[in-house]
């Protein structure tokens, strides 16, 4: 049996490897940010202007600068299950399988690379937000929870998307499953606003969606200050990743045979 | 006494509307270089991969070095390296990084992963370049990168599949020779699949054929050989009455034809040409030309299947420059 820092190093292992490449071209990092920064700049602003939206005495851009980090990351882990079938179809996959680290922690250490290149692209929007002149809680502290939420919550999409893509099994259909689900998950949640104003049945939706849980916990960090919903959406998160790398992690065999 | 390291009894894999290994077995010795030698679709790489513990057989019993490969095969792939048909580098990545992740992978100490990259790197002749990303390598060093890749773990059984499928005749003669001396110096018993055969003739101890997912011969390449029946010698000579004489002297006449040329089987054919010649000079017959054609590892395959295995040889020569190119499009 595999020890379990064996397990985490194999882990770390892919995820540093991922940070190389984005070190051989970080250019991917300002293009990928550019859409997360037009959604704070245009819908932003227009909505701002509308105050139609209760945000709880904060102002909307306050209200939208978590949901709008949790979208950028969303964003990029939805689509990774793209680059693992990108990866079956050169053979690299097939070569990372004939190792013998387990499946989970492949599956797990190329969701943590898909989070990596998360981190970066909500450090630009976070610093975007900042020129914006956003207030928001910005502390040692409050950063560090914010990278810590997002490369779970990116871990967790991940997961997802990983375990589709052995389902669907071509990119042109990974890409098209990946877009058929972002609009759900990310209107059918608090990112853009609350679930207060939801009918019953889309709250519910909302409810078991895990950019909520993202969302609000970040939304705590950075704008309320109100941390009492942090560890239920921690743990809300952990289950959902836990869950759906399981899921990856068995499909994953079916990638390559 | 050698003994056999990888052992296959009754191997089967099918697939909902194809039978892919039917029923194989074979045994490879320490040290061996064994190859697997058959046309596109013959089952080559899905029994690489059953070995590699990559896909599940549907039936039989697989062990390397003593493991079993179904109970165990975290076990198998840590004393196994592969070099598979597809790419196995990442060009996002520098030659040394490639090494450097799959040795962290493989779980090399951190003391002595440094000198055994450097080492591998050496032995590639790679290691001017190793700080350049892999997508600015030609064809022929992405493929000794790999190479050096699957060695980062110090296999005891290294799997290749087609290892120069694609390659110009120089970059082919490379891993030719670096295949025999990682067996030579090290003693790591080699897998090689390939339709070239070429190849197996040039690199191989034994080799097996495999057709249509079954073995349908396996020996050495000089006893496969010689299943054929001997060396095709052909004469031509106008003298009247030449292929009466030839019958006899004894040798097997297989055609002769109006003008003169006959065909005849025999074995040791340059032992035999002198004599011949003597023979017939001795008789009065006058011979324009002599030619000799030793049997080929094609023949034999012909022999047990009815069909060449060369024909289809081009199809996945395309399909692996395509890949290339595509992985070269992606940056």
């Amino acid at each position: 049996m595999m020890s379990l820092t064996t397990y985490l190093s194999s882990i770390l292992t892919l995820a540093e490897f991922e940070l190389r490449k984005l070190r051989h071209d970080s250019s991917q990092i300002w293009i990928r940010g550019v859409q997360p920064a037009l959604w704070l700049l245009i819908f932003g602003e227009a909505f701002s202007a509308i105050r139609g939206i209760p945000t709880g005495g904060f102002t909307y851009l306050q209200f939208l600068t978590p949901g709008i980090l949790a979208q950028s990351v969303m964003f990029v882990a939805i689509f990774y299950g793209i680059t693992l079938v990108w990866e079956r179809d050169l053979g690299l996959l097939n070569k990372l399988l004939s190792t013998p680290v387990p499946r989970s922690a492949i599956v797990l250490g190329k969701a943590l690379s898909a989070s990596v290149r998360g981190v970066f692209q909500a450090l630009v929007v976070l610093a975007l937000a900042l020129i914006l002149g956003v207030n928001l809680a910005v502390n040692p502290l409050s950063v560090l929870g914010v990278l810590c939420t997002i490369v779970l919550f990116g871990v967790c999409v991940s997961c997802l998307s990983m375990g589709l893509a052995p389902i669907f099994r071509t990119r042109e259909r990974v890409m098209g499953i990946g877009q058929l689900l972002t609009m759900p998950l990310f209107f059918a949640s608090n990112a853009i606003y609350p679930t207060s104003i939801m009918p019953d049945w889309l709250r519910v939706i909302a409810i078991v969606n895990p950019l909520s849980y993202a969302v609000d916990a970040m939304r705590a960090l950075l704008v309320t200050g109100d941390f009492s919903t942090i560890p239920q959406d921690i743990i809300a998160l952990l289950v959902a990743t836990a869950i759906l790398a399981t899921m990856a992690s068995l499909t994953l065999k079916r990638m390559v045979s | 006494m050698t003994s056999n390291v990888v052992t296959v009894e009754n191997l089967v894999k099918t697939y909902p509307r194809i039978t892919a290994v039917d029923s194989i077995s074979f045994k490879i010795d320490e040290g061996e270089i064994f190859g697997f030698l058959g046309p596109n679709g013959a089952g080559k790489t899905t029994t690489i991969r059953m070995l590699l513990t990559l896909i599940k057989p549907t039936s039989g019993k697989i062990t390397v070095f003593g493991v079993d490969a179904l109970t165990d095969p975290a076990k198998v792939r840590q004393i196994s390296g592969y070099v598979p048909q597809d790419l196995s580098v990442d060009g996002d990545l520098t030659g040394y990084e490639n090494l450097l992740m799959y040795s962290k992978l493989y779980g090399v100490p951190r003391d002595g992963r440094e000198k055994r990259i450097r080492s591998v790197l050496e032995n590639m002749g790679l290691q001017d370049r190793s700080g350049d990303l892999v997508n600015t390598y030609s064809g022929g060093m992405m493929r000794r990168l790999e190479l050096a890749q699957s060695l980062v773990n110090r296999p005891k059984v290294l799997f290749l599949d087609e290892p120069s499928i694609g390659l110009d005749p120089n970059a082919r003669s490379i891993i030719w020779d670096f295949v025999k001396n990682l067996r030579n110096e090290f003693g790591t018993t080699i897998f090689i699949t390939t339709h070239d055969m070429n190849e197996a003739d040039a690199l191989c101890d034994r080799i097996a054929f495999i057709d249509k997912g079954r073995l349908v011969a396996i020996g050495k390449p000089s006893q496969l050989k010689s299943t054929v029946g001997g060396d095709l010698l052909m004469i031509s000579s106008k003298t009247p009455g030449c292929g009466a004489k030839l019958k006899g002297l004894g040798y097997q006449v297989i055609s002769n034809s109006p003008e003169g040329n006959f065909e005849m089987l025999v074995s040791n054919g340059e032992r035999v040409i002198p004599r011949l010649l003597e023979d017939l000079k001795a008789n009065g017959m006058i011979v324009e030309s002599v030619a000799l054609k030793k049997p080929t590892l094609d023949d034999v395959f012909q022999k047990y299947t009815g069909t060449k295995i060369a024909e289809e040889g081009e199809t996945s020569v395309e399909v692996r420059r395509t890949r290339r190119t595509l992985r070269k499009l992606r940056r």
